[in-house]
């Protein structure tokens, strides 16, 4: 858990952190948001005392973080940054090792934890171990970094921009593998971004900064839905509000039985699923904008997992011209289906009592 | 598709290959390849290339340069394979270059007087650098891995070895010189590294710390290098004169420096001034290296937990290490030619063979301190180049 308490930054008589006051607890996904300037990025590096603190408190589980030896307390905090920070001249595995190393780790407990993590990441130990940080593409070279952040289990993870510097497509799947992570792991972790988009993918909690001070801070849907001020409602953005919210509600909220027979009465149903032997669906009848009774075949790129977004899919229902996806296992099984009227009708009624999935 | 038509109509491939091969013919016919006199001191009598080598060697000659022609052209050889006949070309080319003139002096002294002597002439040295610089070319555009290029300069000095061996240039004018100065030699090579190593060892001393210190302080960064900029850019010479009146009076003054040879003239002048030249490359090179260590890879040391100790010593110096090392392979190969000039207040080294044969109106005996300063300089510049090398980052070498 961490606390910050009437923090308060002053450079040159300025105050960039004003009073910022707030609660994460063990677990969360917190995630510091704001305008360039609003003070974000300094209020996390006080947390690691990269930046001295001007006023108030920080309490890390119980310590205040101020009457701890800078080292030490580092040591007990993950740190990943936007340029990755790797170490051109130490080896993927050493870099990873960094924080281990410091705390005189065995050697042969380095080793596991180095593996351990390479495989968390994806990465392949054996043809990753041994490369040094300029042979990485910048994806692979931000796993790393956040594998290094990772590497002596540390209390709290924190996250500096960490996906500001990659492509689009890329900084999408460390998206997903962050959530991954953060689920397996169960870490506190608090992410700096400017993205709102990367925010509302990410937290459990948003804290909003604006000139120093806390704006607004919240679970993700609240903030949407219950902006405190202009400001907030702006930040956010209007303009494809409906999108932002389905982005943080998921297939398995809204996945329903897949149809297996024709129901030319009910609005929305009127198609049916052709399985394989296995239960993986082959064909779609019916269910398209242009002629209902044509046989689709069953393509990967438009399938939907229960984990993915609910903007996701209906990015994918759009894009493909079909009225509904399957929605399979790890095995490709059908196991529900998730339809376009679905997702209209739920929302609708659901509002606000849809629980926050990744809490 | 012009594009494409000019680069098939292009009939030469290597321009700068071709231009050295014009020079190399143009001195071949021009300028005299050897010289031969009655003594030691008078002037000798030119001896052009097709006057002094037999006609297998001419044959050869030809050959290699037509090899070398072949190389420049843009058809029908590949570029890779026109640029390693150009490296075996030139390896030849060395090597006919010493043979032929050992060969040439061999046959000219037979009847002569015993005080006759055979030089090399214009053409000799102008194949001997046209070679070494058609083999930097090929090697900078080869693109060859470290161990390649150690091949390659191991070749080449086996080739000048073998020259060097048995007693083919032992007729030649310089070699008699070294032959009259062997011990003399010795001593003044090992004087000549002594007094190189003596100033490098202080100036790094005091250098590295100093490039730290400006590194971490901002505010000393200017007065520090417009100071050290001043030193750069007095005369050698100069400096060793101003030095004269204070060093001796220092000598004479405190009685226990003069014992150690604190005095104004010697080697106490000479290593001054030499460290005094030293320090602005080492102090730049090690401030720029620190500051090359990048801002992003310092926040994150601090950041995961590393005390400034371990951050300088395990990021910052491993990092920085490429260009201090480069600054290193400046001062010493300076270090190796101001040495040069030492000698004219008494330190030693080659200089001494130079100035006395400037005094003795003796050429090669000037060329006898020369020779071994260039290629002491030379083998520095290499052995450093290389240390520069394995000092980078694995894989970025």
């Amino acid at each position: 858990m961490i606390e910050l308490q009437g923090l308060t930054k002053t450079y040159a008589g300025k105050n960039v952190v004003d009073d910022v006051s707030l609660t994460l607890d063990t677990g969360e996904f917190g995630v510091l948001i704001g305008p360039s300037g609003c003070g974000k990025s300094t209020t996390l590096k006080m947390i690691n005392r990269l930046v001295p603190l001007s006023g108030g408190r920080i309490i890390l589980n119980g310590d205040d973080v101020t009457e701890l030896p800078a080292e030490q307390l580092r040591r007990r905090i993950g740190y990943a940054i936007q340029s990755t920070g790797l170490f051109p001249h130490w080896s993927v595995a050493q870099n990873i090792a960094t924080v281990p190393q410091l705390l005189k780790w065995p050697k042969s407990r380095i080793d596991d934890r180095v593996d351990e993590l390479m495989a968390m990441f994806h990465l392949d130990p054996t043809e990753f171990r041994h490369k040094y940080p300029h042979q990485l593409s910048g994806g692979q070279a931000q796993r790393v970094g956040v594998a290094r952040a990772l590497a002596a289990d540390p209390e709290v993870l924190l996250m500096d921009e960490p996906f500001g510097a990659v492509d689009p497509l890329t900084r999408e799947v460390l998206q997903a593998e962050m959530r991954r992570v953060h689920r397996q792991t169960g870490k506190t972790i608090v992410f700096v971004t400017h993205d709102m988009d990367e925010a509302l993918q990410l937290a459990t909690r948003i804290a909003l900064l604006n000139g120093g001070k806390l704006v607004q801070y919240d679970r993700p849907i609240e903030l949407m839905v219950k902006p405190d001020n202009d400001f907030v409602r702006e930040f956010i953005g209007q303009a494809d509000l409906g999108l932002k919210l389905l982005s943080r509600r998921w297939v398995h909220q809204y996945q329903r039985e897949p149809s297996f027979e024709h129901h030319a009465t009910l609005k929305g149903l009127d198609h049916c699923w052709q399985l394989d032997d296995a239960g993986r669906p082959i064909a779609l009848e019916g269910a398209r904008l242009d002629d209902d009774h044509q046989v689709t075949e069953v393509k990967p790129e438009w399938t939907a997992t229960p984990e993915m977004s609910m903007k996701e899919a209906l990015s994918r229902m759009v894009w493909y011209r079909v009225m509904v996806l399957p929605v399979v296992d790890d095995a490709g099984k059908l196991i529900a289906e998730i339809g376009m009227q679905g997702i209209m009708g739920i929302e609708a009624e659901s509002g606000l009592s849809a629980g926050n999935p990744a809490s | 598709m012009t594009l494409a038509r000019s680069a098939d109509s292009r009939l030469v491939g290597n321009r700068v290959l071709l231009t050295l091969l014009i020079a190399a013919v143009a001195s071949s016919v021009l300028l005299p390849f050897a010289s031969l006199s009655p003594n030691r001191l008078s002037s000798g009598q030119p001896m052009m290339l097709w006057q002094a080598l037999p006609e297998w060697q001419l044959t050869a000659l030809a050959l290699i340069g037509l090899a070398l022609l072949a190389a420049t052209l843009a058809r029908p050889l590949p570029r890779r394979t026109s640029l390693w006949l150009s490296l075996i070309a030139t390896l030849s080319l060395l090597g006919l270059d010493f043979f032929a003139l050992g060969e040439y002096a061999h046959r000219a002294l037979v009847d002569a007087s015993p005080a006759a002597r055979v030089s090399q002439g214009a053409t000799f040295w102008i194949l001997l650098f046209v070679s070494a610089l058609i083999a930097i070319d090929a090697l900078q555009r080869l693109r060859l891995g470290l161990v390649k290029r150690a091949l390659f300069g191991a070749a080449v000095l086996a080739v000048i070895g073998a020259c060097f061996s048995g007693d083919l240039l032992s007729p030649l004018s310089i070699m008699r010189e070294f032959a009259n100065q062997k011990a003399n030699f010795v001593d003044q090579l090992i004087r000549h590294l002594m007094l190189v190593a003596g100033a490098l060892i202080p100036a790094l001393a005091i250098g590295l710390p100093l490039g730290l210190l400006v590194n971490r302080r901002d505010g000393l960064r200017n007065g520090l290098f417009s100071m050290l900029n001043v030193f750069q850019t007095l005369p050698s010479i100069a400096v060793f004169g101003l030095l004269i009146a204070p060093l001796s009076a220092l000598g004479r003054a405190v009685p226990w420096l003069g014992d150690l040879g604190v005095s104004g003239i010697g080697v106490a002048p000479a290593i001054i001034a030499l460290v005094l030249y030293s320090l602005l490359p080492i102090v730049r090179n090690t401030y720029s290296g620190l500051a090359g260590v990048s801002a992003g890879t310092l926040e994150a040391a601090r950041g995961m937990g590393m005390t400034p100790r371990q951050i300088l010593w395990q990021v910052e110096i491993p990092l920085a290490l490429p260009v201090i090392l480069s600054g290193l392979r400046i001062v010493t190969v300076q270090a190796i030619g101001l040495v040069v000039v030492a000698a004219l207040i008494g330190a030693g080294g080659f200089g001494a063979f130079i100035f006395q044969g400037l005094g003795q109106y003796a050429i090669d005996l000037v060329l006898l301190g020369a020779i071994p300063t260039i290629v002491l300089a030379v083998i520095a510049d290499f052995a450093l180049q290389i240390l520069v090398t394995l000092s980078r980052p694995p894989g970025t070498r």
